[in-house]
């Protein structure tokens, strides 16, 4: 998703330049495929653009013009306690995601195409089923009273907190993005020749190292992809931290809800949105450098 | 064939008679015949049977005004904000929760003229400048059976009393602060709620906080139901609808009726909607006799006419808050104060609900 965005960016940035009449023959059929691209470019500004442009005026605009929305963020320890929690949480959900997706994505490779099928499916179903009702069947699963907690107690085991806990957010969210972690992975990992793996290993490398020295860096722009998406998706989760979670693992979505549903102050709620945005951004700036090194370099191997 | 002719005219007089009398004065239930023919109206409500309910109230009103009636929803006040802001009301009639039309009255609701709605029957003290009730219900204290056999809790001060009372709480979440479980958070501490002042939002923040960090703070009507259906909390602050149906399904709770906090949702007429008049006669004849047990029979909501009798089962009946003793016990809020400092009481209530 992010790399459609920047090849876009790009090719927009490389049309600008004033051409020389003589090369404007040459040019018209680059010029093409730039204007296949203008129905889903005006789409995208005037369902996306747009009204981002009058959150980021309203958030200071609203009451009056300034920059008190955010001098009220920022001086308020719930918002920035909040804002934190939201990022470790989906730094979490994350991991998880990356620690399960990885090797169900690498059997899915490997497997004959019948069970290829039904481990596609195993993710799929569960994707198209309302977020809301397989958050309501993990309160069924994790409460004190529930499935994972009797069986606990059965084994002759303690009961262990999970809802109303991080880890109960974690779980639930890593399910329902588990999905958005596994297709991109699966879409690189198919593409790697496992006989790369072979030389490796007929080269004197244990399977450790031929794992690690050559199949682990020919899948990470996988991991990446996958990473960011699922990253960026779960800092704008809503119901299911507000089903599983307890005070301590609201996120920001809920309060930027509360200043704009219950509060009706768009302004503060906008000012929110903007600073989970930009942090996003920066956050995604720091990472992406790290990221294109290794990748490069499993390229040139 | 004569005989039902005769019958229709002399129904048709009789209509025209009460039509004439209803433009002078308004009488709750009526509207005359034919009299929004061609027009069409947008009722907005929160969906489900609820508005499915308020619907079927409306019924005999779309049949015989000639109305068209739209429905919407759900009421987000922010939505309204936005038609109200962009001069484009799309929405006729909201029923919105129970602080809004106080807040944001003269803003996005306009204030209500009586001349054209009979509000005689509507239970004391619910009528405000720019709403009127749309049903009436309950936060009930229920408790579960098995955890407190033969010493059960009795009021909400055993709600906050952890030592006398161990085990978990459940409360309700979904939105806005209530009131008027601050107010009974502030009794239980021993505090006075008649001189409320800005002070005493956070001491009521506060004994809540202290009924401990496992407090279940529920997000969904259905998520309270949940709780109690599978006993995972031992008391539950809840809609006495919700605490019906889980009882109805098999939920060994009982409630408490001791101070039940009065709840209601409002009936609203936006700023700068096309035909107010045509909004202030679907509120008249939606706080009608028969609407009101119709509403009751299809939701189990409490009609909000004094005279309306339901016909309704024994456990619907028995979570019905318009009962002589349950009026008697129903705990109102200090409207006034918690509207008056609503921004900071919501501030302060969310700040608690994001676990600060």
């Amino acid at each position: 998703m992010a790399r459609t965005g920047t090849t876009a960016m790009d090719s927009l940035a490389n049309n600008a330049p004033a051409v020389p009449a003589s090369e404007r023959g040459t040019q018209r059929m680059a010029d093409q495929p730039f204007w296949l691209v203008v129905p889903a470019l005006v789409l995208l500004v005037g369902v996306l653009g747009v009204p981002l442009a009058i959150i980021v005026i309203r958030s200071f605009a609203e009451p009056d013009w300034g920059l008190q929305n955010y001098a009220w963020f920022f001086n308020s320890p719930v918002n920035l306690t909040v804002l934190q929690r939201t990022f470790t949480i989906s730094a979490w959900v994350t991991l998880v995601c990356v620690a399960c997706g990885y090797p169900y994505a690498y059997v899915m490779t490997v497997v004959g195409p019948r069970l290829r099928l039904l481990l596609i499916l195993c993710v799929l179903v569960p994707f198209w089923v309302s977020g809301v009702v397989r958050t309501l069947a993990w309160v069924i699963l994790l409460q004190d009273s529930g499935v994972i907690n009797s069986i606990l107690r059965g084994v002759g085991f303690g009961a262990v907190k999970l809802i109303r806990t991080q880890t109960g957010v974690v779980i639930g969210m890593a399910q329902v993005l588990l999905p958005f972690m596994i297709l991109p992975l699966y879409s690189v990992m198919k593409t790697i020749d496992l006989r790369l793996m072979q030389a490796a290993r007929s080269l004197g490398a244990s399977p450790a190292r031929a794992f690690v020295q050559v199949y682990m860096p020919l899948s990470l722009p996988g991991v990446y992809a996958g990473a960011i998406i699922v990253f960026i998706l779960a800092l704008g989760f809503y119901i299911t931290p507000a089903l599983l979670g307890g005070p301590r693992s609201t996120m920001l979505s809920t309060l930027i809800q509360n200043q704009v549903l219950s509060l009706l102050n768009w302004g503060r709620g906008g000012a929110m949105g903007v600073v989970l945005l930009v942090a996003t951004f920066v956050l995604l700036a720091i990472a992406m450098p790290l990221m294109r090194q290794p990748h490069r370099r499993g390229r040139d191997a | 064939m004569r005989l039902k002719i005769g019958r229709a005219v002399g129904l048709a007089a009789l209509l025209a008679t009460t039509a004439a009398l209803a433009q002078s004065k308004p009488v709750a239930g009526e509207v005359a015949e034919g009299s929004l023919k061609g027009k069409t109206l947008t009722f907005v409500s929160y969906g489900g049977i609820y508005q499915d309910g308020q619907i079927a109230a409306l019924k005999e009103f779309i049949d015989k005004s000639g109305v068209q009636l739209l429905s919407d929803g759900p009421t987000e006040t922010s939505k309204l904000q936005a038609q109200v802001e962009s001069g484009n009301v799309t929405w006729d009639v909201v029923d919105t929760a129970d602080f809004p039309p106080y807040v944001y009255c003269g803003k996005l609701f306009q204030k209500l003229d009586f001349s054209k709605i009979d509000i005689s029957n509507i239970p004391e003290g619910q009528v405000s400048e720019c709403s009127v009730p749309a049903m009436n219900y309950g936060v009930v204290l229920m408790y579960k059976n098995e955890t407190y056999k033969d010493n059960p809790p009795k009021s909400w001060a055993d709600f906050f009393d952890t030592e006398k009372f161990p085990g978990s709480r459940a409360i309700e979440g979904s939105g806005d602060f209530s009131g008027g479980f601050m107010e009974q958070a502030l009794l239980a501490s021993g505090q006075p709620v008649d001189n409320l002042t800005v002070a005493d939002i956070d001491k009521a923040v506060e004994k809540i906080k202290a009924i401990g960090p496992d407090t279940i703070f529920w997000k969904t009507g259905a998520e309270s139901q949940q709780l109690a259906e599978s006993g995972e909390a031992d008391m539950i602050a809840m809609w006495t609808g919700r605490a019906m149906t889980a009882v109805k399904n098999g939920a060994a709770y009982t409630p408490v009726w001791q101070d039940w906090l009065v709840v209601m949702d409002q009936l609203t007429i936006p700023m700068g909607v096309k035909d107010p008049d045509a909004a202030h006669a679907l509120i008249n004849a939606y706080l009608g006799k028969a609407s009101q047990e119709t509403l009751a029979k299809t939701t189990s909501y409490t009609p909000i006419h004094k005279d309306a009798k339901p016909e309704v089962d024994e456990i619907t009946a028995a979570f019905m808050t318009n009962t002589p003793d349950k009026l008697k016990v129903g705990y109102q809020q200090n409207i006034k104060f918690w509207v008056a400092n609503f921004e900071a009481a919501n501030e302060k209530w969310s700040a608690m609900l994001a676990g600060n």
